[in-house]
């Protein structure tokens, strides 16, 4: 008797927490409480670490963020990463769906593409000098370059994993075969070819740091660069958090027009 | 567009039909002919992975035959039309439409109908199959039944001449399964046309069926026509008919022989020739 009545008990006070504290939130609360504190107490504990700003260093440093140049690089990161990525879907989409289409245009594309694939993005900042004379043309390139590939392939996946009883019953209710790929091959392909544009925004903002950092053209890898030469690491740290910060809205971005074409999925 | 349904006849004459996988060559028909008779419910029966569904391929016109004929009205089919639909194995609904644009998606690909008339035709046959209220959700949103039910109705609505069912139940619980067979035969007496029906359930075979055609493994063609002859409107309380049990002990038998052969030619006691089974010489 005793003990149904601590159960009725332990019962009534487990529903109150459950209402009134979330634990599932407050243990992801704590786990940036963790991080800050983890940071904090390595760059102090251990020795050659001393010229690695604290958390509170960052902090202060946030006031006296310069600005107007912080958004300009800013402005100038993003129509970069944003010029290629777009420049990324424009070639990259149409030769996506010409090789994922066409088993012609596959034997005689795709080949090279595999050839040329696995060399990192990065390995190729020597010969864009000579593509391009503009940085800031050579630059684009690059983010571009970077988009390419997961755009291409996730397409050409995308339209290749097609179940084919969607075309042949498309094809029995007599659509028109020019319209095929725009009603059925392309819808059904949709998950997959906005996964490649997922991958391709989050390889731009490499890039884009990346070559920023080479250039000497502003940007925030740039920003980040600078201040490393003049060893304020507090801004350097900075600059790393806008960089994800903008990488986090791009992708957030992404995300949300991702989810709206294919909404079909999500919803249950 | 007509109203009435045409009744149109299926033939097949000595057709052959081979198949590549994983570079082994594997005859599927061989000299295989019979008749799907019009305007009655042709259930095909047999072994699995003994052909069923490149038969419907064929009278689908996703398939050619590389020998013989198949004919429809004494015609050649030569590709895909609406006039011959099938409703799959599994659901082949397009996931990203609504029920009501799956089932739209028909008329609209032609142009046969009016928007308007096309509206009035699928809502009249979402309420048919009990999807009224589900015409705006997405495939994914539908359980296994509905499903089934909004790919009939897509089908329907374009009035084909053959409809192809391949499998359409397979993978219900057994509750959905037996409604959905009794809303088909209901469907089907309402409105006619020729069916040809896929299953591997000898009992929703023959409770279906006008006639029962089985098949013989690969290389397959068809072993014997069983007109079951049990009067309609069916319902599942003839299964006690001795009509019902007569025909049940008959095509087991044929079925059983089919399954003896399979194990003795591959070897092992194994029914299942899905893939890698090679025609002995």
């Amino acid at each position: 008797m005793a003990n149904q009545t601590a159960s009725v008990e332990s019962q009534f006070l487990r529903q109150i927490s459950k209402k009134f504290l979330n634990w599932s939130l407050l243990r992801q609360i704590m786990s940036f409480v963790l991080f800050i504190g983890l940071w904090s107490i390595i760059v102090v504990a251990v020795d050659y670490f001393h010229q690695i700003p604290t958390p509170k260093a960052v902090f202060l440093a946030l006031f006296e963020l310069p600005i107007t140049v912080v958004l300009i690089n800013i402005l100038k990161s993003f129509f970069r990463v944003l010029a290629g990525f777009f420049l990324g879907i424009v070639i990259g989409f149409p030769i996506g769906v010409a090789i994922g289409y066409s088993r012609v245009l596959k034997n005689l594309i795709f080949p090279a593409f595999e050839m040329i694939r696995p060399i990192p993005p990065i390995a190729w900042i020597p010969l864009t000098v000579l593509f391009f004379v503009h940085i800031e043309s050579q630059i684009i390139f690059l983010t571009f370059y970077g988009a390419f590939f997961p755009i291409v392939y996730n397409t050409m996946g995308g339209i290749a994993e097609v179940d084919i009883r969607l075309p042949r019953a498309a094809m029995s209710f007599g659509l028109e075969r020019k319209l095929m790929l725009w009603k059925v091959i392309l819808p059904a392909a949709m998950p997959q070819i906005f996964t490649g544009m997922r991958l391709a925004m989050g390889i731009t903002w490499i890039l884009v740091v990346a070559a920023e950092m080479m250039a000497n053209k502003g940007g925030m890898g740039y920003y980040v660069w600078y201040n490393h030469t003049v060893m304020d690491y507090p801004h350097v740290v900075l600059g790393m958090g806008i960089i994800g910060l903008c990488g986090a809205i791009c992708s957030i971005g992404i995300n949300f027009v991702g989810n709206y074409f294919t909404r079909w999925r999500r919803i249950f | 567009m007509s109203n009435t349904n045409q009744e149109s006849e299926v033939v097949f004459k000595n057709v052959g039909k081979m198949a590549t996988f994983k570079k082994t060559q594997t005859v599927i028909l061989k000299d295989c002919s019979f008749t799907v008779e019009a305007g009655k419910l042709n259930v095909l029966i047999g072994p699995s992975g003994c052909g069923k569904t490149t038969v419907i391929n064929l009278i689908a016109g996703y398939e050619r035959p590389d020998l013989g004929r198949v004919l429809i009205n004494g015609r050649p089919i030569s590709g895909p039309s609406w006039e011959r639909l099938v409703v799959f194995q599994e659901t082949a609904l397009f996931p990203w439409l609504t029920c009501y644009d799956n089932v739209m998606f028909g008329p609209l690909a032609r142009g046969v109908m009016s928007k308007e008339s096309a509206h009035q035709e699928t809502v009249k046959l979402l309420t048919k199959v009990g999807l009224e209220d589900f015409r705006d959700k997405y495939p994914s949103q539908l359980s296994g039944g509905m499903q089934r039910r909004a790919e009939l109705a897509r089908a329907l609505i374009n009035q084909p001449e053959v409809m192809l069912m391949d499998e359409p139940f397979r993978g219900l619980d057994a509750m959905t399964r037996k409604l959905m067979q009794e809303y088909y035969l209901k469907l089907f007496e309402e409105t006619g046309a020729t069916h040809v029906f896929v299953t591997s359930e000898l009992e929703e075979a023959i409770i279906l069926a006008d006639n029962l055609l089985v098949m013989t493994n690969k290389p397959s063609k068809i072993k014997k026509v069983i007109e079951v002859a049990l009067p309609r409107p069916r319902d599942w309380s003839m299964a006690s008919s001795k009509r019902y049990l007569d025909i049940k002990a008959e095509a087991l038998e044929l079925l059983h022989e089919e399954a003896v052969k399979a194990s003795v030619a591959s070897g092992k006691l194994d029914v299942d020739l899905a893939s890698g089974y090679k025609k002995p010489e």
